[in-house]
């Protein structure tokens, strides 16, 4: 059907910029009437809820070549923010060097979002599923405020609040070079509760990366949870009580309670805070324990 | 079991499957007409409100906009309702929640009528918002109908509970909680209407019954029937949802004032905020049982929240209270129950039509009662099951069924059943969270309206000019496989040849009264008409070839394209039999079978299903997942192998939903989502990776009933079996839908427990 001339008018302008430097440019002249779009499936869902309005001009960075792709640079895993879900689940570089990120990808929405929505969408939503397994995995993002490159890890960039245009140009997971003469083993946990079992909103994310001795002794140890609406964070208490430890049952409940301190999930009508607590700190404990000799062997 | 392999060549692919599987099949909600208006709905922003004044003015000056209706503009009856017309189509004085039309626009463009609708400026008084049927019933309280807030209420009791609860050995008593779920059909409501140059409309619009919609369309137009036509397969997905009248009044409305077509489709969000739902019920047991097993007392109350308006309601209510007696033979009686009206949305008719929620309580009881008794809770169901002929639950005569027995037996010798007994609970050494359980349930459902309901039936068989045969019913396909199953019954059991037949659906203008396609009757009705039906047809047909052929008297057969003699030599075919003389039509009407005695709604021909799963249950997050799951389904000979199959699995699903995921939260009479983001029904993940399907096709000798319909009993037995298998597995007794995950999850004492050396 033919629009007329009304609807032409409302309908938003969609640009197609080469490079970033003129995605910048766009978004600074226009300002709030444009937004970046990566895959758009976010978006579509909040101009359908009505909690966005749809901008004047929207500024697609799909023609950018710089922003998409997955490669192996300077002792770093770097994913273009482009990057699609569905490529970053296939990708045999995440396999092997962050199983952790490849698992939490797998959980995020459906097939079809999948394959249209962005790595670099998820990390700019904040509250995305990646976000917990990216602050686990110690990434740091990069980005190009129109003048120069700034820096900041996946933490810092999930507790931070900013107003300054600018864009996401990449995502770098460090690749540590396994040490063969360590006996470390590096152990990793992915968990998204929902109220289904798959293409779910999330209640609950948890995210755990660590390395321990052949005893048990925990020698690294990174602990993420978000899910909800709830900005992922570090579970820092629980990291210190269980750093340098071999954990016992004891210091399992010790950690235990203190994600349950830490953890503060935003609530919704779909499940309650204690519920959202309890599911974070059981599944952060049941993962040391999995990880621990005496508790891997049994299975 | 009952599946491809078993079915041999009786297994067939549907002839509305490959459309629907590649998308290519148009819904009604697909079409457009030449020239077509955007019909929108005011909806109003308040669950219960008075309303002061309506100003339209500015809404009628938007360039592009070609009607604003409001109740002033309904030129007959300003009500519908499928048995008690209680609902406005567009509110004259007071809404009744928030998805109660006030005003109805047709425009060029969807910008305009969006700006329309913000225009019409309603100012309401808005009243305190009655939100549960306790509050409802409260003597204070404000009615939302003249007749006040119930909208039913029915007592039956027998003999004397309080006295036989002294006699029990063991009593339990427990309040269930059931969710207000959403139908979710893949289509949302909408249709085009269209004005006719002979002055009338034709409405393109899902329904479960087209008929019924054009009487209820013709009494708001103020027009006869006849200037109606109805047309409302394929269906996009119904489930009961549909069957009550949703957007047809304004495209009607709109289509008639404005002389052009008019287009409605719901989004999704419309759909969740105008769409009836299944009744939320709150059903209090009481149930005691003497030392051997036998129940001597049963005491049921039921407060159902029927929302805004009756619609099906009160025979929601009536199904339910049948249910809470199950398959099962009761000394004493006391059941009771409550249809209350709130500004909780509209609840109405939903595939189980209220069994599901009563059997969730019912087996819920009886678990409750083997743990209480010792006696194992399969072997108690045995002890008090109901043989071939006893009376029905409400001692009305029933048409003879063994069928709980059959179903009872066949689960107990389900490979689930025995894995359970070899089995109790598997333990995993490396997630010591996961607990693994089994559980079973049982149930016995009328099909049918019930007792007093006017239940019609019929259909007519004729041969068309082109020389098909064609066979009409007033039913519909809304994805239940009524065509399939309508196909190889007249292929299997009455002889005709897929290539001869034209199947007609869907159109008030070339169908009879067939009634409605709900309640699990329509493969019934259509085996009853056509045993009546075809054998007259085909008598008609051999006297017609024999006058033209001029045969004397002697055997003719039906063959393929045309009539034979016996030894197969071609007499005419259909073809030149058309051509050549009178119409041949057959038409019969008749009604669904009811029981000659009993007072109110209760049915006479039963379909009974036994169930056994086995659940996992994650004890970090509460989650439950199904694994394995086995029906056994007593519903008569089969109509349609794949049909059968599809309609338990299908079903199953539903009550999964049910089950685990499904509640349409409100607060405050307001829907706390607006659409499938937020309101979960299970994927394929969710579902079991197995799933078996037994159907026991015996049936009493003589029988005339054929093959029994068994679109619903598939989705009420599987929450009391989850909840069983819970228990089994975790020690918690679930009692509220869906399973709160919250109180399924433990705090980490055994991960010490399991972390210390042995």
């Amino acid at each position: 059907m033919a629009l007329n001339q009304e609807e032409l008018l409302r309908s938003p302008a969609v640009w197609q910029p080469r490079s970033i430097e003129e995605a910048i440019g766009m978004k600074e002249e226009w300002g709030s009437a444009a937004v970046y779009t990566a895959g758009s499936t976010l978006l579509r869902t909040q101009w359908e809820a009505g909690t966005a309005a749809m901008p004047r001009h929207l500024i697609d960075l799909g023609s950018i070549a710089s922003l998409s792709g997955i490669r192996e640079e300077e002792g770093a895993i770097a994913i273009g923010p482009m990057t699609t879900l569905t490529d970053c689940r296939s990708s045999g570089l995440l396999a092997e060097h962050a199983p952790l990120l490849v698992d939490a990808v797998r959980n995020i929405a459906g097939w079809s979002v999948r394959n249209l929505a962005t790595l670099g969408g998820n990390v700019v939503y904040r509250v995305g599923d990646a976000v917990p397994a990216l602050i686990a995995l110690n990434a740091k993002l990069e980005w190009h405020d129109g003048s120069r490159l700034l820096f900041e890890s996946a933490e810092e960039w999930a507790s931070s609040s900013y107003a300054v245009p600018r864009l996401l140009t990449s995502i770098r997971i460090p690749c540590e070079e396994d040490d063969p003469t360590s006996n470390t083993k590096r152990f990793f946990a992915f968990h998204k509760v929902g109220r289904r079992e798959a293409f779910t909103p999330s209640l609950v994310t948890v995210a755990i990366q660590g390395e321990a001795e052949e005893d048990g002794t925990l020698t690294k140890l990174r602990i993420a949870a978000g899910g909800g609406q709830t900005t992922p964070v570090r579970m820092t208490r629980a990291e210190e009580l269980l750093l340098g430890a071999k954990p016992d049952g004891a210091g399992l409940q010790q950690a235990f309670e203190a994600v349950l301190e830490q953890y503060e999930p935003r609530t919704d009508p779909f499940a309650t805070d204690l519920y959202r607590k309890r599911t974070a700190a059981n599944l952060v404990v049941a993962a040391l324990w999995s990880q621990s000799p005496s508790n891997a062997s049994k299975g | 079991m009952l599946n491809r392999a078993s079915s041999g060549s009786r297994w067939r692919e549907r002839p509305d499957g490959r459309g629907k599987v590649t998308g290519e099949l148009a819904y009604l909600t697909d079409r457009y007409a030449e020239g077509s208006l955007i019909g929108r709905i005011l909806r109003s922003p308040h669950p219960f409100a008075r309303i002061k004044s309506i100003d339209t003015e500015a809404a009628k000056a938007v360039p592009g906009v070609l009607a604003v209706l409001t109740h002033e503009d309904v030129p007959g009856v300003n009500r519908f309702g499928i048995v008690i017309q209680d609902q406005p189509v567009l509110c004259e004085d007071v809404v009744r929640y928030v998805g109660d039309a006030v005003a109805a626009v047709a425009a060029e463009t969807d910008e305009a009528a969006e700006r329309a609708l913000g225009l019409i400026r309603v100012e309401y008084e808005v009243y305190e918002t009655i939100s549960s049927p306790e509050e409802a019933l409260r003597p204070d309280g404000r009615k939302l109908h003249p007749d006040g807030n119930v909208l039913k209420h029915i007592q039956y009791s027998k003999g004397d509970v309080e006295e036989a609860f002294g006699r029990c050995a063991h009593i339990v008593e427990q309040t269930y909680k059931t969710p207000r779920q959403m139908h979710v059909y893949m289509e949302t409501e909408g249709g085009l209407f269209v004005p006719e140059p002979d002055g009338r409309l034709t409405v393109y619009s899902p329904t479960q019954h087209g008929l019924k919609d054009r009487v209820q369309i013709a009494n708001i137009l103020a027009v006869p029937e006849e200037n109606i036509r109805v047309l409302s397969s394929p269906i996009g997905g119904s489930f009961g949802g549909k069957d009550e009248l949703n957007v047809q009044p304004y495209g009607a409305l709109l289509a008639q004032r404005t002389g052009r077509p008019v287009r409605i489709h719901n989004s999704r969000a419309e759909s969740v905020r105008a769409g009836i739902k299944r009744h939320p019920m709150t059903i209090r047991m009481k149930t005691g049982i003497d030392s051997a097993g036998r129940i001597l007392a049963h005491k049921v109350s039921v407060l159902a929240d029927t929302g805004a308006y009756a619609t099906l309601g009160g025979e929601v209510l009536t199904n339910a209270l049948e249910n809470s007696l199950g398959c099962y033979v009761y000394e004493n009686l006391e059941i009771e129950g409550k249809s209350v009206f709130t500004n909780n949305g509209v609840s109405g008719e939903f595939r189980g039509f209220g069994a599901n929620q009563a059997i969730f309580a019912l087996e819920g009881q009886m678990d409750r009662l083997a743990e209480l008794s010792g006696i194992d809770p399969w072997k108690l169901r045995g002890i008090n099951l109901r043989k071939e002929n006893d009376p029905g639950a409400y001692g009305q005569e029933i048409y003879p069924t063994d069928g709980a027995r059959q179903v009872w037996r066949a689960v107990l010798a389900s490979s689930l059943k025995q894995e359970e007994s070899r089995n109790r609970q598997d333990v995993i050494p490396d997630k010591p969270w996961i607990k693994t359980g089994y559980g079973s349930a049982i149930a016995m459902m009328g099909t049918g309206l019930g007792k007093g309901i006017p239940d019609p039936g019929g259909g007519r068989i004729s041969l068309a000019p082109d020389g098909q045969i064609e066979v009409a019913f007033s039913y519909e396909e809304f994805g239940q496989g009524l065509l399939a199953a309508l196909e190889l019954m007249l292929i299997e059991h009455f002889g005709l040849f897929e290539e001869d037949l034209r199947l007609v659906i869907g159109d008030t203008d070339r169908v009879p009264e067939s009634g409605s396609s709900t309640a699990a009757r329509t493969t019934t009705m259509m085996w009853l008409a056509l045993g009546k039906l075809v054998p007259e047809f085909k008598g008609k047909l051999f006297d017609a070839a024999r006058e033209r052929a001029r045969l004397p008297s002697g055997q003719l057969t039906l063959g393929q394209g045309g009539i034979r003699l016996e030894d197969g030599t071609p007499v005419c075919t259909f073809a030149e039999l058309a051509a050549s003389g009178e119409p041949i039509v057959c038409e019969m009407s008749t009604a669904f079978p009811e029981s000659p005695n009993g007072d109110f709604a209760n049915r006479f021909l039963f379909v009974q299903a036994g169930t056994a799963v086995r659940v996992e249950v994650n004890e970090l997050t509460g989650r439950v997942r199904l694994l394995d799951q086995y029906h056994a389904v007593a519903g008569g000979p089969v109509a349609n192998p794949q049909g059968f199959l599809g309609q338990i699995e299908g079903a199953s699903g539903m009550a999964l939903g049910f089950t685990l995921t499904e509640n349409a939260v409100m607060k405050d009479g307001r829907y706390a989502f607006g659409n499938l983001d937020a309101y979960l029904i299970p994927t394929i993940v969710d579902q079991s990776k197995s799933m078996r399907v037994e159907a026991i096709e015996e049936v009493p000798e003589g029988d005339p009933y054929g093959p029994r319909g068994i679109g619903e009993i598939g989705s009420v037995t599987l929450a009391p079996a989850i909840a069983q298998a819970i228990w089994n597995a975790t020690g918690v007794r679930v009692s509220e839908l869906p399973v709160d995950p919250a109180l399924l999850q433990k705090s980490p004492q055994y991960l010490q427990e399991a972390v210390q050396p042995k």
